[in-house]
């Protein structure tokens, strides 16, 4: 099949998975003014911002001749779990003529899931398909690896000289066809990183920031503003509360994630049962990052996101327990880089001045 | 010994399951305390208190929580609705509901006895739905039981009215539990049909009398505050109102059936599988879709009610409502509507 898909993080995953597996696959369009532009202009005025940006990259995608369009679905109750279907609506409404393949939870409708997975894996045989996703994963795992070290070292370095290694290191890895192939590239760029490594300074001195929220905003750094390269850019580590390793474990691999799991139950001392989204284990990974040293927490989320509203209304008295600052921006179409910029700047210096304060 | 009080929001659900509310407070031997309706000032103290971004029935919620606070109530009973059907929950501003009073709203004094419901269909009245009210007023197993069979029976009459063509707007303004048994057996035994089913109906100035089906949550459609009284404003212009709540479950449960995958939301479902009705319906001459600013299952709901409306030829129209909604703006804009479907009838 000629397929394409939604653009989140690093797509050569989801590229690499279905060309594995025999299909001509077509690059979505990375985001951008022209696709979030046509993107509002044919969603719901209230939907959320992911929906929008998806449905862009949608209607770009539809003179590439397309047999379909492969989505991830969900059983909710956030939103993202019903874009699919509301998506089909547009598109037929707009008179476009592509299937929109969603890959829901075998626990919610087996029977569809099997033949999505059937057509999916199109010839190849089980073995084959096994093979294709361990390499996948592998190279999920390789990519978190490098890109966790890139959110460290260009805080004390050169952001184009760091950048340019990762974008030379994503594209060496779409070239990939077996796994010792992954391990090869993985170590050729984790070398070339060390010698980066002297700039860390001692651990008192370093300044670290966790980034939690909605994870389409968290992973896609054309939406959320390159807001990871603004933090490196005044000397603050970056880590997320989202890797694409840990969403393929959760929804592939639910019974090897114990680490993860424990992690985002400590949110339920703010939200008491699982909302939908990832608003508890949001909690949940604010509490982990004060309690690993962390700084301060970026909360990002699209403009009117059911769950994280809940999380950001419980926030505030989380700040003040834990306390750890935290700074909420809302993202939305309307999100411009320079209010973001300054925002991010004045949190990061109110950290400094407070950490300079206490030692004071 | 004196009643202990319990304060209720009307606010959200309040407007579906207030009678079964009403007659278990009544049996439990405890006075159960209404908060105003909705005003300018509640409606404020709400907004300040809450994220400016959160929707409309939330702030409203908390501007009623606030209002008990001030009302010398000894407890604050606000539920956590989870689910009210198999795999099916409601929108996550509800599961998180008791979570965001009790984190956002640090100056409140009073306890909030927030029960989790889950029930398998509308009909919340299980033990296990109760358990944190029992323990707070150490009310045994038994009492509570007998106490939530009645109350269901009650509400059950309520609901039997309300398919059969009442709206909760009939009842919604009354507190007292005496006057809504009365209001509930009047009907019960009123020959005349409900307004929704009046064929004899006149309109002013001798109009065409149209049928409307307004699609909308109990909250945002019933609490005649935040809508500018809509419901009244069309039945003053000659207009059959009709609201999800006439719809037979059967008939919700068989148009939900059409979807691939039906929405996780329990009443989002229900309105599509009522709009849905009532699209196909030759009888109703057009759809009102009432959203208020900021709900999320309402835009996805409202992508797919405006595609289908197209397909059935349904004339149709979105209404939001906000905090800030003008009165002459909503009587503009159905009286517009109302105007481009009596030009339709007479056209035929």
């Amino acid at each position: 099949m000629r397929l394409s898909f939604p653009y989140m993080g690093p797509t050569i995953v989801y590229a690499k998975l279905f060309e594995l597996l025999g299909h001509d696959v077509v690059m979505p369009p990375k985001p951008d003014k022209e696709i979030i532009d046509l993107g509002v202009k044919y969603s719901p005025e209230f939907a959320c911002f992911p929906f929008k940006v998806i449905t862009g990259i949608y209607l770009k995608l539809m003179d590439k001749n397309l047999d379909a369009l492969v989505t991830s679905g969900g059983h909710g109750p956030c939103r993202a779990g019903y874009y699919g279907e509301v998506h089909k609506k547009i598109l037929q409404d707009l008179g476009h003529e592509v299937e929109i393949i969603v890959i829901d939870s075998p626990h919610d409708d087996y029977k569809y899931f099997y033949e999505v997975i059937k057509r999916l894996k199109g010839d190849s045989s089980w073995l084959q398909v096994g093979r294709v996703i361990k390499i996948v994963y592998e190279l999920t795992k390789a990519l978190d690896e490098i890109e966790k070290k890139i959110e460290i070292l260009r805080a004390y370095n050169d952001k184009g000289t760091i950048n340019k290694l990762w974008m030379q290191a994503q594209e060496d890895f779409y070239q990939i066809k077996n796994t010792a192939e992954i391990k090869e590239i993985k170590n050729k760029y984790l070398n070339k990183l060390i010698k980066f490594e002297d700039s860390i300074p001692v651990e008192a001195e370093r300044y670290k920031i966790g980034i939690i929220g909605e994870i389409y905003v968290v992973m896609e750094e054309s939406i959320n503003n390159q807001i990871e390269e603004k933090v490196n850019r005044f000397g603050f580590e970056v880590e997320r509360s989202q890797y694409l390793t840990n969403w393929i474990r959760e929804n592939a691999f639910p019974f090897l994630d114990r680490d993860l799991e424990k992690i985002e139950k400590k949110g339920e001392e703010f939200i008491e049962i699982g909302i939908g989204g990832h608003a508890q284990g949001n909690i949940g990974h604010a509490i982990n990052f004060k309690e690993e040293g962390f700084d301060g927490i970026i909360h990002l989320k699209p403009f009117g996101c059911l769950p994280e509203l809940v999380s950001q209304s419980v926030m505030d008295d989380l700040s003040e327990k834990y306390e750890i600052p935290v700074l909420t921006i809302s993202i939305d179409e309307q999100t411009a880089d320079a209010n973001v910029l300054t925002r991010v700047e004045a949190f990061l210096d109110m950290i400094r001045e407070k950490n300079y304060r206490e030692v004071m | 010994m004196k009643k202990r009080k319990v304060g209720i929001p009307r606010a959200l659900l309040y407007y579906y399951y207030f009678p079964f509310w009403l007659k278990l407070f009544s049996e439990l031997n405890l006075e159960p305390v209404i908060s105003d309706s909705t005003s300018r000032d509640l409606l404020n103290k709400g907004v300040k208190k809450s994220l400016s971004e959160i929707c409309v029935p939330i702030k409203v919620m908390i501007g009623h929580v606030l209002n008990l606070d001030q009302k010398d109530v000894d407890y604050i009973f606000m539920p956590r609705f989870r689910s009210l059907k198999k795999d099916v929950v409601l929108c996550p501003k509800f599961l998180g509901l008791p979570d965001m009073i009790r984190h956002s709203l640090p100056g409140l004094k009073t306890e909030v006895i927030a029960d989790q419901i889950d029930s398998k269909s509308d009909d919340i009245a299980q033990f296990s739905n109760h358990q944190k009210l029992a323990e707070t007023f150490s009310i045994t197993k038994r009492e509570m039981k007998s106490a939530l069979k009645k109350a269901t029976d009650f509400w059950q009459r309520y609901r039997d009215l309300l398919f059969k063509g009442y709206l909760i707007d009939d009842f919604a303004g009354i507190e007292e539990l005496e006057i809504l048994e009365k209001v509930i057996t009047k009907f019960e035994n009123d020959p005349k049909p409900p307004q929704s089913r009046d064929q004899n109906l006149e309109a002013p100035v001798n109009e065409e009398v149209v049928d409307i089906a307004v699609i909308g949550y109990v909250y945002n459609i019933f609490d005649q505050y935040i809508n500018m009284d809509i419901i009244n404003k069309l039945k003053e212009m000659g207009v059959r109102v009709h609201s999800f709540s006439m719809v037979a479950e059967e008939t919700i449960e068989k148009e939900l059936s059409n979807l691939r995958k039906p929405m996780f939301w329990e009443f989002t479902n229900k309105l599509y599988g009522a709009a849905e009705h009532y699209l196909k319906n030759d009888g109703i001459d057009g759809v009102i879709h009432l959203t208020a600013f900021g709900c999320g299952p309402d835009s996805m709901l409202g992508q797919i009610l405006e595609v289908d409306a197209k397909e059935y030829e349904k004339t149709f129209m979105t209404l939001r409502i906000d905090e800030q909604t003008g009165e002459s703006h909503i009587i503009t804009r159905i009286e517009a509507f109302i105007d481009l479907m009596r030009l339709k009838k007479e056209n035929n």
